[in-house]
């Protein structure tokens, strides 16, 4: 069976800058997987080329069998490629639930501008116990109807990830959930994630500079330094690398 | 030979003609990337200081007599450069770097606001076809000729000097003063710059005395190519300015000085060779005749569709864009079911209390006003559509209201069409023009659809509308655009009465369809791409979909209220109307009041069209005094304070996007609600409690904490 995702070759210059060089993750169905690296290495950008928000200049991405390399954002986002964002992107001046409403109307693709004219644009029962669920999941329901800018950091982040999961993806990517959060939400946050996940069963790629959150939650990571990949394994034994450790910890192999 | 001879001959002449032109638009090109790139603004109020200190130059010349020089020192070296620093200090300086849609809403209403407020200070009034005169007395009769082949004249040679003048001298104080060399660095990389602790604010005012003091050069270069002094024209220059800048990607100052001058030549060259093709093809007429608005409009769409890098425009330059901090959102206050409810309640008596007085007892002059004030109203939800819900920038939204009046026009004068039923063919019309355009534009963000719209809006005036089968071609210039008032069945539309009653029933009936759009799939998927494309499109959203969608619809409104005004007035009145200049005071008007909802497009309309005759004509004023003599001698104001008004009003959107009516009512409700809690709670003394408080917490977080492993 082929890998969920296979990203390969993946190369992308900034003003001749190679931010990230020949670059290659795989992610299998249903499987938690780690992206670390220091500042700079490419993490973020790696995300952009896999979502497609940018093309990279080689290199090609395939879910689920199909290269996906040529497709639009919102193309991969629906062949089940869910986001959150290191620098928080929620819809302002809407509500919490409303941020699940659009996905939700999204995901099930049917909406037109006739229909709202119709007067039947209104969120339906079904729509509003499927939001219910996700707000439950998340532990949101006191925040349903807040305008998002009431929300402290750490809530945007639920949020996003809550938004996410509405569109039912196969593959999430999460960059840095846990920055912003303290020691006890982070821990609530890993936990709802495998809550969810146990349900849905999508895979995830985790960008964490947490370490103690990527070692426990995490089973195979991948390590980026200065845009390259320079090492991949189950966690445990890639995170006590020396060269992984040079590279991330500062610490020199000699030294370790 | 002899005819390849000619030929050159003529190229070469229209290289030389091409080049004093393109030297002002180089002057141009240059000041405008000057203070984009250093403050981030796209500054589509350029045009209007040009205006402002070309109109000061006249003004001191011809009503005060004052030299040329001096004339020449006070408003292009004093008055345009202090402008400059004002605004940046004032405004601009204020606003968050990331802003983009804010700084570019300001610039539109200071661009309508500007020339206003000089108009009324100075006393200044354009007179038709009183051509401006140059800096060199005679400069339009004394010619020099170059190896027989082009006379320049006295103002072109001084143009292109000036031009030289110009940026060599901007080239040395890049190269040789410290400001200059801070200057160029905060060009090169703005937050590089403020990481590295230079004074990027003081660059910034800098920077905008510069590119004001070349705004104001050109102007006064460039004036005496108009016949007639007037702001309109020279609100058009921004589209030449920012063609040229195109060149340059917006970034590049010796770029968009090649663009300047390889424009000028451009059109030149255009104006010497079209006429020849256009003698065998009827079509190019109307281009031929306008190539100075046309090849701006062309270029730019062409570079515009072309450029792979304005496409990807995502991949910024800046190698530190990846590590600004994350914005502050916007104080928004949100909005309770309860002051939507009792919105509509008030709403809705209002409009019967007035319309009863209307009905019964109005004269005639009110009637109109009232009726334009309906009219108006749709035509104002069309920039709710586009503006309020899908947070674009269109000007625009006058060509797609002419579409709609030409529309009836032409389909009542060819065809005798019923003009009920021709004005929803001319909205059609204009939705489906609105959603071609929208196509190739709304992938390339905010700032290039504001320009491009308003480039089409530019090409729609000089070239559309003097199309036959648009504006009527030759036999309009004689008899006008005329729109019958007939009876249909019952109702008789040359009776204002049952007017008024059609305006309002299509009102009532487009502002329900644009609730029920709000608050549908339609605007739920536009507010979250109007807040961040990015996260949209994460999750399935196409951009350019709903982008399409929003300027279709809103292209119907438009078209909708266009023909309405048409059968009102009896007359498609393009020029009072619909010109680019006359719709960006719609834009003005809308989001100064309220973009975001329905009933802000209805307080918009009656700010346009009753603030002059109920407000500064000092009617409103008398009637509560109850007598017309205690009426201050400032009364009646001038109408332009009206421009001025909203102008400034939108300086509020950084901090109010909702616009002021909306904010203004926002906040009495709270204060309201505020009041009856400690009423409730008196006894105790319990401190009133805000209804979300308790999670209110500085949203953004640090840029620390966010860069921190
Ligand atoms: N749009 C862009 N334009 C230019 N350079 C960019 C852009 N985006 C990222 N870069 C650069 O590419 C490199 C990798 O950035 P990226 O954001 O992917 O790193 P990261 O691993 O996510 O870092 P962090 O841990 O800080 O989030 C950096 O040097 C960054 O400056
Ligand atoms: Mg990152």
């Amino acid at each position: 069976m082929t890998a969920l995702l296979d990203a390969s070759g993946i190369t992308k210059a900034f003003a001749g800058v190679r931010a990230i060089n020949e670059v290659s993750v795989m992610v299998d169905r249903g499987e938690r997987v780690g992206l670390i690296g220091p500042n700079g290495a490419g993490k973020t950008t790696l995300f952009n080329c896999i979502l497609g928000v940018i093309r990279p200049d080689a290199g090609r991405v395939v879910l689920d069998g199909n290269d996906i390399s040529s497709l639009a954002v919102h193309e991969r986002a629906r062949l089940g490629i869910g986001r959150t964002f290191q620098r928080i992107e929620l819809f302002l001046e809407t509500t919490v639930r409303d941020h699940l409403l659009v996905a939700e109307r999204v995901r099930q693709g049917h909406g037109s501008v006739w229909r709202d004219l119709l007067g039947r644009g209104r969120p339906s029962r079904d729509e509003l116990a499927a939001t219910d669920r996700m707000l439950e999941l998340l532990g949101l329901v006191t925040l349903a109807d807040e305008p998002i800018e009431q929300l402290s950091l750490g809530q945007g982040r639920l949020v996003e990830v809550a938004r996410a999961l509405m569109t039912r993806p196969s593959l999430l990517l999460l960059d840095e959930p846990s920055s912003g959060l303290d020691g006890s939400e982070t821990t609530d946050l890993a936990a709802t994630l495998r809550a969810v996940q146990s349900e849905s069963g999508f895979a995830m790629l985790l960008v964490e500079h947490d370490v103690e959150l990527v070692s426990t939650f995490t089973d195979r990571c991948y390590v980026l330094d200065f845009g390259k990949l320079i090492a991949a394994g189950p966690t445990a034994a890639t995170l006590a690398d020396p060269h992984v450790r040079a590279a991330y910890f500062g610490t020199t192999p000699e030294a370790s | 030979m002899l005819i390849a001879a000619a030929v050159l001959d003529d190229v070469l002449r229209g290289v030389l003609q091409g080049v004093p032109p393109g030297s002002v638009y180089a002057i141009i090109a240059v000041g405008f990337v000057l203070a984009y790139k250093t403050s981030g603004v796209f500054n589509l109020a350029f045009g209007a200081q040009a205006f402002v200190s070309a109109a000061l130059f006249f003004h001191a010349r011809t009503a005060w007599g004052w030299p040329s020089w001096l004339a020449f020192v006070v408003s292009v070296v004093v008055v345009a450069p202090a402008i400059g620093v004002a605004l940046e200090r004032l405004v601009f300086r204020h606003l968050p770097t990331d802003a983009a849609l804010a700084k570019l809403v300001i610039t539109i209403g200071l661009s309508v606001a500007l020339p206003s407020l000089f108009e009324l200070i100075v006393g200044f009034e354009p007179v038709a076809g009183r051509t401006p005169e140059g800096l060199l007395p005679g400069g339009a009769e004394v010619f020099y000729d170059v190896a027989g082949i082009y006379s320049f004249s006295r103002n072109e040679l001084t143009s292109m000097v000036i031009a030289v003048v110009a940026v060599a001298g901007l080239g040395a104080l890049f190269r040789f003063s410290p400001l200059g060399l801070q200057m160029r660095a905060t060009v090169e990389s703005p937050r590089l710059t403020e990481l590295a602790g230079v004074r990027s604010d003081g660059v910034a005012a800098f920077a905008w005395a510069l590119s004001s003091l070349f705004a104001g050069l050109a102007g006064v270069l460039i004036a005496p190519r108009f016949n007639t002094l007037a702001a309109p024209d020279f609100f058009n220059l921004v589209v030449v300015a920012v063609t040229a800048a195109a060149l340059g990607r917006l970034v590049d100052l010796p770029r968009a000085l090649v663009g300047g001058v390889s424009l000028g030549i451009t059109i030149s060259l255009v104006q010497t060779f079209l006429p020849r093709v256009a003698e065998h093809a009827a079509w190019l007429t109307p281009i031929q005749e306008n190539v100075t608005s046309a090849i701006p409009f062309l270029a730019l769409f062409a570079l515009v569709l072309g450029s792979r890098t304005l496409r990807s425009g995502r991949d910024h330059v800046d190698p530190l864009s990846g590590v600004s901090p994350p914005p502050p959102p916007p104080a928004a206050m949100s909005r309770s079911p309860l002051l939507t409810r009792a919105t509509l309640i008030a709403g809705v008596v209002f409009f019967a209390v007035v319309g009863l007085v209307v009905f019964t007892s109005a004269d005639a002059q009110w009637m109109f006003l009232v009726t334009q004030t309906v009219i108006l109203s749709i035509v104002f939800l069309s920039v709710t559509v586009i503006t309020g819900f899908a947070g674009q920038i269109s000007l625009c939204q006058g060509a797609f209201a002419a579409i709609g009046g030409f529309t009836v026009f032409q389909l009542a004068d060819r065809f005798d069409v019923n003009v009920m039923a021709a004005v929803f063919v001319g909205a059609a019309i204009a939705a489906a023009v609105a959603g071609l355009l929208a196509v190739p534009l709304v992938r390339l963000g905010r700032v290039w659809v504001a320009i491009a719209t308003l480039a089409f809006a530019a090409f729609f005036d000089a070239v559309v509308v003097k199309l036959p089968f648009v504006g009527g071609g030759a036999t309009s210039l004689l008899q006008g655009t005329r729109v019958p008032r007939p009876a249909i069945g019952p109702v008789d539309l040359g009776d204002d009465r049952h007017l008024l009653a059609v305006a309002l029933v299509v009102l009532g009936i487009t502002a329900l369809a644009v609730r029920r759009l709000r608050d549908g799939t339609t605007g739920r998927m536009l507010a979250a791409v109007r807040a961040s494309e990015l996260a949209g499109q994460s999750i399935g959203i196409s951009a350019t979909r709903s982008g399409v969608t929003a300027f279709a619809i809103s292209g119907f409104v438009a078209g909708l209220g266009g023909g309405l005004l048409s059968i009102q007035q009896q007359n498609v009145n393009y020029a009072t109307n619909f010109s680019p200049y006359a719709a960006l005071f719609w834009v003005v008007v809308v989001v100064s009041l309220g973009v975001r909802t329905v009933e802000g497009a209805s307080h918009a309309a009656a700010g346009f069209a009753l603030t002059d005759p109920l407000l500064f004509s000092g009617v409103l004023l008398a009637w509560m005094l109850r007598s017309p003599d205690s009426v201050p001698d400032v009364f009646p104001l001038s109408p332009k304070w009206r421009f001025v008004m909203f102008g400034l009003g939108t300086i509020a959107f950084a901090k109010h996007p909702e616009g002021l009516v909306e904010n203004g009512k926002r906040t009495a409700h709270r204060r309201v609600e505020q009041l009856l809690a400690r009423r409730r709670s008196a006894p105790g003394g319990a401190p009133p409690s805000g209804s979300n408080t308790a999670l209110a917490r500085p949203h953004p977080p640090s840029a620390a904490a966010e860069a921190s492993p």
